[in-house]
């Protein structure tokens, strides 16, 4: 297929047929008063914000908060516009209206070249590419929270509403008031005019919800008070005391707890059950026998009185299991496969720049290498749950989901009732990841809800089924290949990778409304290897995807996660090559690309790149885009015991327009952390169909006393916001492993680190 | 079995077996400890027995019979705030949150015996695991509360930095 076919067609052409985008006109995210959940007293102005008596505001909170800020952030952007304190904004979950759907997060799927757009204006492809995208995500409504795009995505429709909300609120005084709305203030929330009268929200909401105020437009940025403030985050009271909501922490009335137990080999099935010995357990109440439900394997699940007398039943069960039909996976063979498939298929062209084949073919010079990456969990600290009630023909479900719409179509398909008699209700989550856009555990709780007699279940997985039962990051091989001439110049650069795509597969699972009847190319695959800022005259990037057949899913930052690995890691090894400094090397390749170097230069000099550092210490650097945002990573390394230890890295990043940098920081902290565990140890290896890593035992994490010290410097940008939760993640691997290089000359082509 | 759960006496109906993490959160509805692997790897479900802390996923409920248990929700209150409350949102150390509980009760049990840690003591004691990579806001949390400006160790740089590009 050609790249410019498919780019219109991605995404679920099907899907966007059904619901007739080109026909209909764009449509504004302001929504109705009637979108918002009717409380007592509350007035709602528009779908996103209510006015409460007391004069507070309650905003639909259409995005889950699983660490990354989120209900801080989108709160700030509200407090500001409706000149409110942020303690005086409460949030209450959205509802299901389609203008809670997360538009950024579908237009993230577009495989164009970020260069392409960082000047003043976009191409005529990537507009309507765009505009196209737009539409459907409009229409379809899918409110996920992913991508690093809440920020982005809240930004103009949360701040209209806000702002729409305060005119009305502002209009509403100037008719009781008899004066011009324009000599009206707003002050911490409350409403004033010199001449004297003053009211709070709560006094002007009614009369403010007859009018729909024209012409309104956000704050002009030089009269921002919030938006730009590290502001304290609202959440951490709650997570400091033992109160904070998990899904884990749901406690009902009459409610039962479930443990599950699926088949240990991938993608196999029950043979057989022998329930007796566990139904014999005192506290043991029921065995549900449960279907390979949305990508999970099958199995079964046992009730009980608590999760710890479910976990004793689930264990007493004597289970036969078989082999998935396609026979036992087995990483090994699978990485043997990925090779061989890489080395014979050409694979989808994402990106050609020049005359790649004839530079390689009059080259003075070549230099070759294979980079490879293993599959990874999730690991979130909080496991996999779910609890359901299905009562009188409804289902109410309180799950830490980040896709609730998906949840809800989920719930309803194994309850077998129509989606509106689903109630979601998103407790926090206790890390997501990505794991959490999955809706596997959320059909096996409805499930076991539908044979325990209208009580609530809270179903829960145990750390080893999570760990055995994940949707991994796949496997990755990659080959680079760069050219030079005679005087030792890098003319072209070619990149071929090979691996599963994710997005088809994880449409059919959980958003089948996207799933086509055939595989899209997947720019997930590709992206970190085809979007490189470097002005290299010929390049060529291509990927093969393969389906191994191990259930594959989104990990933090997705196919950058390892390809910058691979080519953060090749270009270091270009500058070697070329006897260059990796600093001055990446320098001299983006004269076409002012803010990756304004990113990396900020980097270089608060690490003080180049100065000397203690023996047995080196620096590595790393420069990498993703989800909108800039990042650059200095780590400094040294050897201990035989093991890497990084001692500090010093991020830059651009990610435009900063809501908080606190919370900024917060995140860059928390990728480098993760990125590092992943980088240093990260692995699975499935042998005989089964996962070999159980626990934390053996899928090890960083711990405190081996953290390294994280600075963040954060480059002042008018841009609209990029993300933030994500893209501190994928410099840190090669800027480990680059700092490894510059202390022991030794290459690492293979992750993990430590083997 | 009779227990002694933040000062108060419990009368539960729970198997001599039963881990103690599963009284707290199925049975006595304390669910500020958590779960987070069964066997004492992560430190999620850290409470004290006697000032100890330890892990509650490993423990059979019969073996804190007649002793002092503590769980996260006896840590402080909201009138008075335990010095490591106070400085785990001065610091903004919690991001998911899911772990934090057992992170401030490793750091309390820590703080009772050795009032003021030096680095090395806080990474032998804190070994706690966080996924979203909390470590270094601990860090200067524990050294906040035990009065910062004692401390002379690494600087824990957490401050975000406006710079014109």
């Amino acid at each position: 297929m050609k790249r410019r076919t498919w780019i219109l067609s991605a995404l679920g052409a099907t899907g966007a047929l059904v619901v007739g985008w080109g026909v209909m006109p764009s449509r504004s995210r302001l929504g109705s008063p009637a979108a918002m959940l009717p409380t007592q007293g509350d007035v709602a102005l528009n779908g996103w914000i209510k006015i409460a008596q007391d004069g507070s505001v309650v905003l639909a909170m259409a995005r889950s908060e699983m660490g990354q800020g989120v209900h801080t952030a989108w709160a700030m952007l509200v407090a500001e516009e409706l000149d409110v304190p942020l303690s005086r904004v409460r949030l209450e979950q959205a509802g299901t209206d389609s203008i809670y759907g997360n538009v950024s997060m579908l237009l993230g799927s577009l495989p164009f070249h970020p260069l392409e757009s960082e000047g003043g204006t976009k191409p005529t492809k990537v507009k309507v590419g765009e505009w196209v995208v737009s539409k459907l995500a409009r229409e379809l409504g899918i409110n996920a929270t992913g991508g690093s795009t809440s920020v982005a995505d809240g930004w103009e429709p949360l701040r209209m509403a806000a702002a729409t909300a305060r005119a009305s609120l502002v209009g509403a005084a100037a008719a009781q008031w008899k004066v011009p709305a324009s000599e009206i203030t707003v002050t911490a929330g409350r409403v004033q005019h010199a001449s004297g009268p003053s009211a709070h929200f709560g006094e002007l909401a009614q009369a403010a919800a007859a009018s729909t105020p024209a012409g309104v437009v956000p704050k002009e940025r030089k009269d921002w008070k919030l938006i730009g403030t590290a502001a304290p985050r609202t959440d951490v009271l709650a997570k400091t005391n033992g109160s904070a909501g998990f899904g884990l922490d749901v406690r009902l009335p009459d409610m039962v707890y479930a443990a599950v137990r699926m088949s240990p080999m991938l993608g196999g099935s029950v043979a057989s059950l022998d329930s007796k010995a566990a139904l014999a357990l005192p506290g043991v109440q029921q065995v549900v026998a449960l279907d390979a439900l949305h990508g999970a394997s099958a199995g079964f699940a046992v009730v009980g009185q608590t999760t710890w007398h479910a976990r004793q039943g689930a264990k007493a069960v004597v289970a036969q299991w078989q082999q998935r039909p396609q026979g036992a996976l087995d990483t090994q063979a699978i990485a043997a496969e990925l090779q061989g498939q890489l080395e014979r298929e050409s694979g989808f062209t994402f990106f050609d720049k020049g005359n790649t084949d004839a530079t390689e073919k009059s080259a003075s010079k070549v230099v070759e290498a294979s980079y490879t990456a293993p599959y990874l969990a999730h690991a979130t600290m909080e496991p996999m749950n779910c609890t359901a009630q299905v009562k009188n023909g409804t289902v109410e479900i309180w799950a830490p989901t980040q896709i609730p719409s998906s949840a809800r179509a989920a719930a309803a398909k194994a309850a077998g009732v129509s989606p509106d008699k689903v109630t979601v209700h998103v407790t926090l989550l206790g890390g997501g990841f990505g794991r959490r856009l999955e809706v596997d555990f959320i059909a096996q709780a409805v499930k076991v809800a539908m044979a325990t007699a209208g009580k609530p279940v809270q179903l829960s997985w145990s750390r080893e089924e999570d760990m055995g039962h994940d949707f991994y990051r796949p496997m990755h091989a990659a080959r680079l290949k760069a050219t030079m001439d005679a005087q030792g110049q890098v003319q072209s650069l070619r990149i071929k990778s090979a691996g599963d795509a994710i997005s088809p597969r994880w449409m059919e699972r959980a958003v089948p409304l996207l799933a086509g009847p055939v595989d899209m190319p997947d720019k997930t695959t590709a992206e970190g290897l085809f979007d490189l800022p470097y002005g290299f005259a010929h390049q060529h990037m291509a990927h093969v995807a393969t389906t191994m057949g191990v259930p594959v899913g989104f990990w933090r930052s997705v196919g950058h996660s390892h390809n910058a690995f691979f080519s953060e890691s090749f270009i270091d090894e270009l500058a070697t090559v070329t006897q260059k400094d990796p600093l001055e090397f990446r320098r001299s390749l983006l004269q076409d690309a002012p803010r990756y170097l304004a990113v990396l230069n900020l980097a270089a000099s608060k690490a003080q790149w180049g100065s000397a550092l203690p023996a047995g210490r080196a620096r590595g650097i790393a420069l990498h885009e993703s989800f909108g945002s800039i990042v650059a990573e200095v780590a400094e390394v040294s050897m201990e015991g035989g093991v890497p230890r990084v001692h500090r890295v010093v991020c830059a990043i651009d990610c435009g327009t900063v809501v908080n940098p606190a919370i900024v920081a917060q995140q860059m902290e928390s990728a480098v952390v993760m990125g590092l565990t992943a980088a240093l140890w990260g692995k699975i290896d499935i042998a005989g169909g089964v996962v070999q890593q159980n626990n934390f035992t053996n899928y090890p994490m960083l711990q405190l006393a081996h953290a390294p010290v994280v600075e963040t410097h954060i480059i002042a940008s008018e841009r609209s916001p990029g993300g933030v939760g994500e893209p501190g993640l994928p410099p840190i691997a090669p800027a480990v492993s680059n700092a490894l290089f510059a202390l022991s000359g030794q290459r690492h082509r293979s992750l993990p680190l430590v083997a | 079995m009779n227990l002694t759960i933040n000062g108060r006496t419990v009368q539960t109906d729970t198997p001599a077996d039963m881990p103690l993490l599963w009284v707290l959160r199925d049975q006595l509805s304390l669910t500020g400890t958590k779960f987070g692997c069964g066997v004492a790897a992560c430190g999620a479900c850290t409470v004290h027995v006697d000032g100890q802390a330890v892990r509650s996923c490993v423990l059979p409920a019969s073996a804190v019979v007649g002793k002092d248990v503590r769980t996260i929700e006896s840590l402080g209150s909201a009138e008075q705030p335990h010095a490591l409350q106070q400085a785990w949102i001065a610091e903004q150390v919690p991001q998911c949150g899911y772990c934090q509980s057992g992170m401030l009760m490793a750091a309390a049990a820590l703080l009772k015996r050795n009032p003021h840690p030096s680095d090395a003591d806080i990474d032998a004691a804190m070994t706690n695991l966080c996924r979203c990579g909390t470590y270094q806001r601990v860090r200067a949390a524990i050294h906040r509360a035990a009065g910062a400006s004692q401390v002379t160790t690494a600087k824990v740089a957490t401050q975000a930095q406006e710079v014109a590009a």
